[in-house]
């Protein structure tokens, strides 16, 4: 069964006819095209799909698209700005934050919440901000290093 | 991290740092932080059918029914296919091919696929599988390779007595004399578990039928995609010109995706059937499930050391069980042996390896292939040994350093070795002298060496091609476009090779672009696997652009009305040597190597020469390499003596990797591999029960988080190998081996216990620390190392 | 793609048990990271979810006098963060905290943890998995697969908090048609994998209360193979009271370790004395009177079972210490 979703995705106001049991990740990857939210594992596992909801990590394989009606979702692909990275993109790109980038997406999404809050995390709130994401490539090194070079260069471009 | 911030300058007119040596961003990387590079699910394909797979419910069975009618008729399906749709049987091996991608007559292990459906949707795809109906004579089933070797065991592949796909023996050097010679000998049996790769993208295909011309095209989430198209020309008996494979952005592999994999193939044969597009998702599950890791492994192992620490033999027996097909099996075993010489200078080597079937998923290739078990077997035993003779991990390795240049007792040709230099390092930087044995209880260091292949010297297909080629394109519009077959699966191969052509030519970043992995576009390559691609890739890379720069430097030479001697090649410009106010941009120099010929392409290659390519031992191919990387680790752990965790605090790695093309590449795939050890030293395992995994899903397969994940610092050693390219070797696979034994050498100096078993979970870590049945609190003074 | 179901959103509690009351199919979904996973695996088949995010009044947070009021639908991350729950009710906190992973503690609720569904190797696995493997009592099959002998299912309970919350002397509100009642949290449980809660049909988990007595000291800790995301092979919580010299008051309670979170009894001869020897050997044989840890993880029994006495005793002597 299908109703209308009303919902802020990147910015925008949408409304959507979207049915009750569609995940956040469904809609956002198959509904709306936004296929840098990644889905990694059967439920919750692993964090490939992590987004923003008002702000806040949510994982969108373990939420319903209308439980979160109304609301903020953030995606990876909202992360740039004129087309300017975003302090955290530039950061896992020029430090190899991202191997395989299958990862990356959930990743910066996660920082991407830590470092609204804390902008200048020591290494074990980034530990603890992103122990929900799992890397396979990195060994985490990078990643840490990334996020750190993303505090450390201040604002958002 | 000693890694230079080397903006190199040897290319002199760049605008932006390039080249080789410098820590460069990777190519592709814009894409991956933007979330708009599309991985195999993300293809765009509206109209695809859902694929969707029934998996073999029974370890091991006689197929003697598959009803497929009901699903036949369920609205809304497209095709049902079953064993009879394929009845070629494929595997990476030409002489090992005994998997079908569908089961027909037997099924070999629980998930072995047996049919498949295609429908309008999920839902649908759901349904029709579960009307599927199956009649089967199940039949013994062997969890162990023991179990599948005991005589009577019913053979899970008639032509394979005993269940043994694969037995090596051989012996270089005179071990028995070796021993003889030896002052102190040690025989030690080690097991490790189970692992898998848990790359972080579940496997997927997507693979579209042009019923008008009979062609296919398939997407897919391969490390070889020259493999899946022969795969699928063989399995669909189709021509291979009417196939077209393209590799999309691969989330990692790690060996899992070296073989064609049968859910690849069954994709194709579903939108052959179904005369359309399908897309054929994979779960996390069914991941788990095509398996491919690294096999359970039983060794025994011997060696010999004079008092001084030389070693005088060794005698190693590996058992792995490798699952239900051969796959990669019998390239596991020879390795397994190969690779206990190239390492240290050891005068004789025997090595008995069996490579067992079993009602398991089948075992393949797993970052450091064959070489991981058995390195932490030998460092171990070499760890042991050496502390009852008093000496120091670091000496005992130092006295059985081999010399550069030389030939190992199997035929293994050693052309540059750092070695040395990496244990200077990892000593000195661990605080090793100062420090070992001396941190307290529940504290400890210990250090490893390990090493692997810069490709296979002899491809799995010996076609009399070059092993590798690569092609530029040069247009009217002054771009050169890299045409590659090579893999970038996330380990950065695209940023390698347009480096090197970068810095051959001296042009800017900005005018190259690489196009990677499409079979109608890009030349064939022989894979993305045992770490060929800098090596063999790269130096073709290099062969290109010197053949591309030749044309150019003529062009300019005509164009400046010079004779080519006179014409100084600056990459973005050509001037005359004498004369540097006389010269003509880039772009002029195309226009005119562009006249009378058009749009250039010119080729490059690279081919290993036969004397590379092994010894005359049967096998002999596997294990030889024009390059071999090298390290040495040391891992500092913490115990709780309490629980039994162990914690990494931090790793020291040293690589030799020849020369750095990318710094910052280099320790990302050094981090990547000693932290992939580190899983499998600790938490890593899969588990069957009767031949069911009962962790297939990544809360129970525990791969570590970021939160037990240590630093781990890498230093680089540049040996500047001859035959690499600018002296390049690899360095992404070697650093895994080392730590499991570093690891265990650590937690002997934190508890007193050496571990033999993987991973070292608290559970074995508490059993030895609280022994059962006495109560008494752990011992607190060590117990030392002898 | 999830099975169907249909969504209800209601905007008070009210609503959400009406709603409950007249679709016997029917769930109640809070962050959804248990129950979402378990319907993409088909260990749950509702016909309908009633959405609580959208009831106001289960986010409430607030201390009265003498005890903290927590709304069923307070995040696992808001408690762990609170200040006063960190300083007051630590064990409540640590345990918060010691869910998942931060992303999973956005989502999370208080009440999913509590009602979380009991977890078995068995069972927490997929539609065709369980099918090859003839399923077992608590869902479709006949025998327990970890007991097979049994009669009744073994399944684990997993949730972290809700061990905290008993040596915090927990009470819980569950808000039926016919209004409010209340159960010491301890009574909220029964040691069965297949009926675990004693919730009402047509009740929901409304909120808890803590009391906010002087003087007590909490913690709570769990095995672990990894830093996070793991459940409990088994967890410890541990609350006393001091006074002077002497062990006041004790209270320990278990997770991971049977059907239920479980409150250990037989601790009385502790108190009224300094901590000693005698007194730890006596927790150590009350956990493992009290418990029954059996095959539900790929994390064997015999260490859970020798693992939790260990971590008991850590943790006691910590407090003990201060």
């Amino acid at each position: 069964m299908k109703n209308i979703l009303g919902i802020w995705v990147n910015g925008r106001w949408r409304e959507d006819a979207v049915a009750d049991n569609a995940l956040l990740l469904d809609y956002l990857r198959d509904g709306l095209g936004l296929t840098g939210t990644k889905q990694g594992c059967d439920g919750g596992e692993c964090g490939a799909c992590t987004v923003l909801v008002d702000g806040e990590p949510r994982l969108a394989c373990s939420t319903l698209a209308h439980s979160v009606a109304g609301r903020r979702v953030e995606t990876v692909e909202s992360l740039a700005s004129d087309g300017n990275l975003s302090r955290l993109q530039r950061a896992f790109h020029e430090h190899l934050g991202t191997q395989c980038g299958f990862c990356t997406p959930g990743m910066l999404m996660a920082a991407e919440a830590l470092l609204r809050k804390n902008p200048k995390p020591d290494r074990a709130a980034i530990r603890a901000a992103l122990a929900g994401n799992l890397c396979r490539c990195t060994g985490y090194v990078k990643i840490i290093e990334s996020v750190e070079a993303a505090a450390n260069a201040g604002v958002a471009a | 991290m000693n890694a230079p911030d080397r903006r190199i300058a040897v290319v002199k007119t760049a605008k932006e740092p390039h080249g080789v040596g410098a820590r460069l961003p990777f190519v592709d990387g814009v894409e991956k932080v933007t979330g708009t590079a599309r991985y195999t699910a993300d293809m765009p394909a509206a109209n695809a059918l859902v694929g969707m797979l029934l998996r073999s419910p029974y370890a091991h069975a006689e197929l003697l029914e598959v009803d497929i009618s009901e699903a036949v008729a369920t609205p809304g399906v497209r095709a049902v296919i079953t064993g009879d749709a394929c009845d070629m049987p494929f595997g990476v091996i030409p002489i090992a091919q005994n998997e079908f991608p569908l089961a027909r007559d037997k099924v070999r292990y629980i998930g072995d696929p047996i049919a498949a459906v295609a429908a309008v949707d999920e839902a649908t795809a759901r349904l029709a599988i579960s009307r599927i109906r199956l009649r089967v004579r199940e039949l013994p089933a062997y969890f162990t390779a023991a179990a599948a070797r005991q005589p009577g065991a019913v053979l899970l592949h008639d032509n394979k007595p005993d269940n043994i796909e694969r037995q090596v023996h051989n012996e270089f050097g005179d071990t028995q004399a070796g021993f003889a010679a030896a002052e102190l000998v040690r025989e030690e049996t080690y097991e490790c578990a189970e692992v898998h790769h848990a790359m972080m993208e579940p496997n997927a295909a997507l693979a579209a039928w042009d019923n008008e011309r009979g062609h296919l095209t398939l997407w897919s989430v391969t490390q070889v995609p020259y493999y899946v198209h022969l795969t699928l020309a063989r399995c669909l008996k189709m021509e291979a010109a009417h196939i077209r494979v393209i590799k999309p952005f691969v989330g990692g592999g790690f060996g899992h995706r070296t073989e064609s994999l049968n859910f690849e193939v069954i994709c194709a044969l579903l939108a052959r059937a179904a005369n359309g597009t399908v897309r054929l998702l994979q779960t996390r599950e069914e991941t788990f499930l095509s398996h491919r890791g690294r096999p359970e492994s039983h060794i025994r192992i011997k060696l010999g050391l004079t008092r001084d620490g030389r070693l005088t033999a060794c005698d190693a027996e590996v058992v792995q069980r490798g699952g239900a097909y051969g796959g990669y099996g019998l390239v596991t075993i020879l390795y397994s042996g190969a690779l206990l010489n190239g390492l240290y200078d050891i005068p004789a080597v025997k090595y008995d390896g069996y490579r067992v079937y079993a009602n398991t998923p089948a075992c393949g290739a797993m970052r450091g292939h064959g070489t991981v078990n058995i390195r932490f077997a030998f460092e171990s035993l070499l760890d042991s040994m050496a502390a009852e003779l008093g000496l120091d991990p670091f000496e005992v390795r130092r006295r059985n350093l081999l010399q550069s240049p030389t030939e190992t007792i199997n035929g293994l040709i050693i052309t540059s070795y750092g070695l040395p230099d990496c244990l200077d390092w990892v000593e000195s930087a661990s605080g090793w002298r100062e420090r070992k044995g001396k941190l307290g209880r529940g504290k400890g260091l210990g250090m490893a060496c390990s090493h692997f292949v810069s490709g296979s010297a002899k491809p799995v297909h010996w076609s009399g091609e070059p092993h590798a080629v690569i092609i530029l394109k040069l247009d009217f519009d002054a771009a050169v476009t890299i045409l590659t077959g090579a893999s970038d699966i996330g380990q950065g191969s695209s940023t390698i090779i347009t480096q090197v052509v970068a810095e051959v030519l001296g042009i800017g970043y900005h005018r190259i672009r690489i196009v990677a992995n499409d079979s109608a576009i890009t030349p064939k390559d022989n894979g993305s696997y045992s770490s060929r691609v800098t090596f063999m890739v790269g130096n073709a890379a290099a062969d290109a652009a010197e053949n591309l720069k030749r044309i150019l430097v003529a062009s300019a030479a005509r164009r400046l009305k010079v004779d080519e001697s006179e014409v100084v090649w600056l990459g973005e410009a050509a001037a005359v040597s004498g004369d540097p106010e006389r010269q003509i941009p880039f772009a002029e120099i195309a226009e005119e190597a562009l006249v009378g010929t058009g749009t250039l392409t010119v080729k490059g290659t690279f081919t290993c020469p036969p004397e590379f390519q092994g010894g005359k031992h049967r096998g002999a191919a596997v294990g030889s390499s024009m390059g071999f990387s090298y390290t040495a680790q040391a891992v500092e752990v913490s115990v709780d003596m309490d629980l039994g965790t162990v914690t990494v605090d931090k790793v020291w790695a040293a690589i030799d990797c020849g020369f750095a093309l990318n710094p910052m590449s280099v320790e990302g795939q050094v981090q990547g591999a000693v932290w992939m050890g580190m899983g499998q030293a600790i938490s890593e395992e899969t588990v069957y029960e009767n031949g069911r995994h009962m962790a297939a899903n990544l809360l129970d397969y525990r791969v570590p988080t970021i939160v037990e994940s240590p630093d781990i610092e890498v230093h680089i050693v540049e040996s500047i190998d001859p035959n690499g390219p600018f002296g390049a070797k690899e360095a992404s696979e070697g650093p895994l081996s080392g730590f499991m034994s570093a690891l265990a050498a650590a937690v002997e100096d934190a508890t007193g216990h050496r571990f033999t078993a993987l991973p070292i979970t608290p559970l074995r870590v508490f059993d030895a620390l609280h022994p059962r049945g006495n109560k008494k609190p752990p011992p607190t003074a060590k117990q030392g190392d002898a | 793609m999830l099975p169907d179901f249909r969504l209800a959103r209601p905007q008070s509690a009210a609503a959400a048990v009406a709603l409950r009351a007249e679709n016997p199919g029917s769930r109640f979904i809070a962050g959804g990271t248990d129950l979402l996973p378990n319907i993409r695996r088909g260990l749950a088949s509702p016909e309908v979810l009633i959405d609580l995010g959208g009831v106001a009044e289960l986010r409430e947070l607030r201390a009265d006098d003498d005890k903290l009021r927590i709304g069923a639908g307070v995040t696992l991350a808001t408690i762990a963060a609170d200040v006063r729950i960190q300083q007051r009710l630590p064990a409540l906190a640590q345990a918060a905290l010691a869910v998942a992973g931060p992303t999973h503690r956005a989502a999370a609720t208080l009440c999913g943890n509590l009602c979380l569904d009991t977890r078995c190797q068995y069972y927490n696995q997929s539609e065709s998995w369980r099918t090859g493997n003839q399923f077992c009592m608590k869902l479709v099959g006949d025998i327990c697969r970890v007991a097979p002998k049994s009669a009744r299912c073994y399944a684990a309970f997993s949730g972290d908090v809700a061990p905290a919350l008993l040596v915090l002397g927990a009470t819980v509100e569950l808000l039926g048609p016919q209004g409010v009642r209340r159960l010491p949290l301890a009574e909220f449980y029964r040691d069965d994998g297949m009926d675990w809660l004693a919730l009402g049909k047509d009740e929901m988990l409304y909120a808890v209360e803590v009391p906010l007595a002087d003087g007590w000291l909490s913690t709570y800790d769990k095995i672990r193979i990894r830093g996070a995301v793991d459940f409990p092979p088994v967890g410890v919580a541990i609350a006393l009271r001091r006074e002077g010299e002497a062990l006041a008051e004790l209270r320990s309670a278990c997770t991971g370790a049977s059907s239920r979170p479980e409150l250990i009894d037989g601790l009385e001869p502790l108190v009224g004395k300094p901590l000693d020897e005698a007194g730890l050997a006596l927790l150590d044989k009350r956990l493992l009177k009290c418990t029954q840890p059996m095959e539900t993880t790929v994390v064997p029994v015999p260490y859970r079972r020798r693992v939790m006495p260990v971590l008991a005793r850590k943790l006691l002597r910590n407090l003990w210490q201060g």
